[in-house]
């Protein structure tokens, strides 16, 4: 498995490197958003993390440009804790978002949940944590018992297990639930949100809330 | 059709304004004056140099004043013209037929001079306030694009300062993580660090605050979402007091900026766990009620002391009896927020021991 490290502060590649590398990550860096697109050509990565006050170019560009030709998963590292800037990065395709400063843990945990996910099967059957669901029928099992679901809280629900331990936005939930004109109907995605919740009480699986910017299903 | 239906008042007219009152009857003073001149100078200048005086008057008040008065003058002036001046004099009867001529052309000088030259003045008049309007909306423009850089400058420096403080936070926070647990004295690194990275927050959060460059992005949400934002990021300090919620089940969806007001309302827990002794717990009820959504934060500490409720919310304030740490930033910060969504902030010591804040927001509100 090879990762990138786009990041201009020499301190914080080295230390990634050495928490990276004792995950048997190969690791690969660069300076600036010109060398980092070079290495994504040139290394093939399974895996970018990216800062975005890069030298020569914001890494929200580096990341549009990236995204011209290649979906490699791509996490944001970065001191910029504003939603704005949050939101621009996942619009332009990011798959995650972790500010400085960091904890490794969790950081390590949220590179493997987006690589996880990446390129998974979308006709089989989704599965996390005890949960299944069957898309061909549209049902839905919990630990072995069939759990009810209204078709809206299925739609809903699939979205959060395909991307499973990644933020999906708003915006893109309510598109991919609601239809494009639905986008700013925040209120469905809060109710369906929790009615999902409430069915889920008891499992190993939780929604959280990203404030602003999305939802994300994870494992306890 | 009814009389009163047909019948259409006059539109109301404007009345005169004073200074046209004014000049009106400067106007047959002056001519009263010139008239009694050039009766006095008529054996030796002919009655034909009253006539140019007259028009020069004219032409004089039309540069000044309003048409009507200037108009009047000149009617009025043709008149005594040709009532004292021309033979024979005290009638308006006139004899030679070139008098005639030179009277009705008097008459239409006079006239259209008068027309001409304050027209001329008026259109004066409206270009000079276009030309005002224009240099006003010219400065307006101009200074909204000062403040927008000013803005965009601040927000950069405020981006730079920011990436500086925080990287090397980030770069100590990332070692210890490697260090690994157990080593006392990465421990206590550890401990300092995050001491740092809370006044380096608080100190950014400030700024922003005072700089306005904060706006309120309201959206829905669930207050207990809230309450979880503004608990996560001091579950070390929550540790030693059991947070108990009041008055959650059954909250409808609250439009507001979830981000600011949990930072509110975290500053006032963490301001709690900084006084209360531990073990004690801390109790947060919600209400709502006409539109306010109100949180109450109760501790089981000694409340404030007598006298500080005042100050308590003023920058770099601490309370005499302090704890060591704090920069005396998180209420002042907290206040700043509320007040930005239209909301405020208060304390008060409890009846029965404690101090309560209570953070109101008028929220619009959707059943869930």
């Amino acid at each position: 498995m090879t990762a990138l490290i786009i990041d201009d502060e020499v301190q914080i590649r080295r230390l990634l490197r050495m928490a990276l590398e004792s995950k048997g990550y190969t690791v690969r860096e660069a300076e600036n958003g010109t060398l980092g697109l070079q290495g994504a050509v040139f290394h093939k990565p399974d895996v970018i993390l990216l800062d975005l006050g890069l030298p020569d170019m914001d890494g929200v560009e580096v990341l549009k440009r990236l995204r011209e030709w290649s979906q490699v998963p791509v996490l944001i590292l970065s001191v910029r804790d504003q939603e704005a800037v949050k939101l621009a990065a996942f619009d332009a395709g990011a798959d995650d978002y972790v500010t400085k400063p960091f904890s490794t843990a969790e950081l390590l945990a949220r590179l493997t949940a987006i690589q996880r996910r990446h390129g998974a099967d979308e006709s089989a059957n989704l599965t996390l944590g005890g949960l299944i669901l069957d898309p061909a029928h549209h049902e839905a099992a919990l630990n072995g018992h069939p759990l009810k679901l209204t078709p809206t809280e299925y739609a809903l629900l699939a979205q959060l297990v395909r991307h499973a331990g990644k933020v999906v936005t708003l915006k893109h939930l309510l598109r991919a639930v609601w239809g494009p004109q639905a986008e700013e109907q925040t209120h469905y995605l809060r109710v369906y949100a929790n009615h999902l919740r409430k069915k889920l009480e008891g499992s190993s699986l939780e929604i959280k809330n990203e404030p602003s910017i999305g939802y994300r299903l994870v494992e306890k | 059709m009814s009389t009163e239906d047909t019948f259409k008042p006059n539109p109301p007219r404007e009345p005169v304004p004073v200074h046209v009152v004014g000049q009106f009857s400067w106007g047959l003073t002056i001519l009263f004056v010139l008239a009694s001149a050039c009766w006095v100078l008529l054996p030796y200048t002919g009655y034909l140099f009253s006539a140019l005086v007259f028009l020069m008057a004219i032409v004089l008040a039309g540069t000044r004043w309003n048409r009507g008065p200037v108009l009047a003058m000149a009617v009025v002036s043709a008149l005594v013209w040709n009532f004292i001046f021309i033979p024979p004099q005290f009638t308006l009867h006139i004899e030679k037929p070139q008098d005639i001529i030179m009277f009705a052309m008097f008459f239409v000088v006079a006239l259209s001079m008068g027309h001409l030259i304050t027209r001329l003045r008026e259109r004066e008049a409206a270009l000079e306030q276009h030309h005002a309007e224009r240099e006003q909306l010219m400065e307006a423009k101009h200074s909204a694009e000062l403040l927008a850089e000013s803005e965009r400058l601040h927000r950069t420096l405020l981006d730079s300062v920011s990436h500086e403080l925080k990287t090397p936070i980030a770069i100590i926070r990332t070692a210890l993580d490697g260090l690994g647990q157990g080593n006392p004295y990465a421990a206590e690194i550890e401990t300092a660090n995050r001491r740092l990275q809370r006044i380096v927050e608080n100190f950014l959060e400030m700024t922003r605050v005072e700089s306005e460059a904060l706006k309120p992005r309201p959206d829905w949400c669930e207050v207990i979402d809230v309450l979880e934002q503004a608990r996560k990021p001091l579950e070390r300090e929550l540790a030693a007091h059991p947070l108990n919620v009041r008055g959650i089940a059954d909250m409808p969806l609250v439009m507001l900026d979830s981000r600011l007001l949990a930072q509110a309302l975290g500053n006032v827990l963490h301001n709690a766990t900084l006084h209360a002794p531990a073990n004690t717990p801390i109790e947060i009820t919600v209400t709502l009620a006409d539109g306010v959504l109100e949180l109450r934060v109760r501790d089981h500490g000694p409340g404030f002391p007598l006298g500080s409720e005042d100050h308590l919310f003023d920058k770099f304030y601490r309370a005499p009896d302090s704890p060591a740490g704090g920069t005396g930033l998180g209420l002042a910060i907290s206040r700043g927020l509320m007040r930005a969504m239209k909301g405020d902030i208060e304390a008060r010591n409890h009846p029965e021991g404690g101090a309560e804040f209570t953070l109101r927001l008028p929220v619009k509100t959707r059943t869930a």
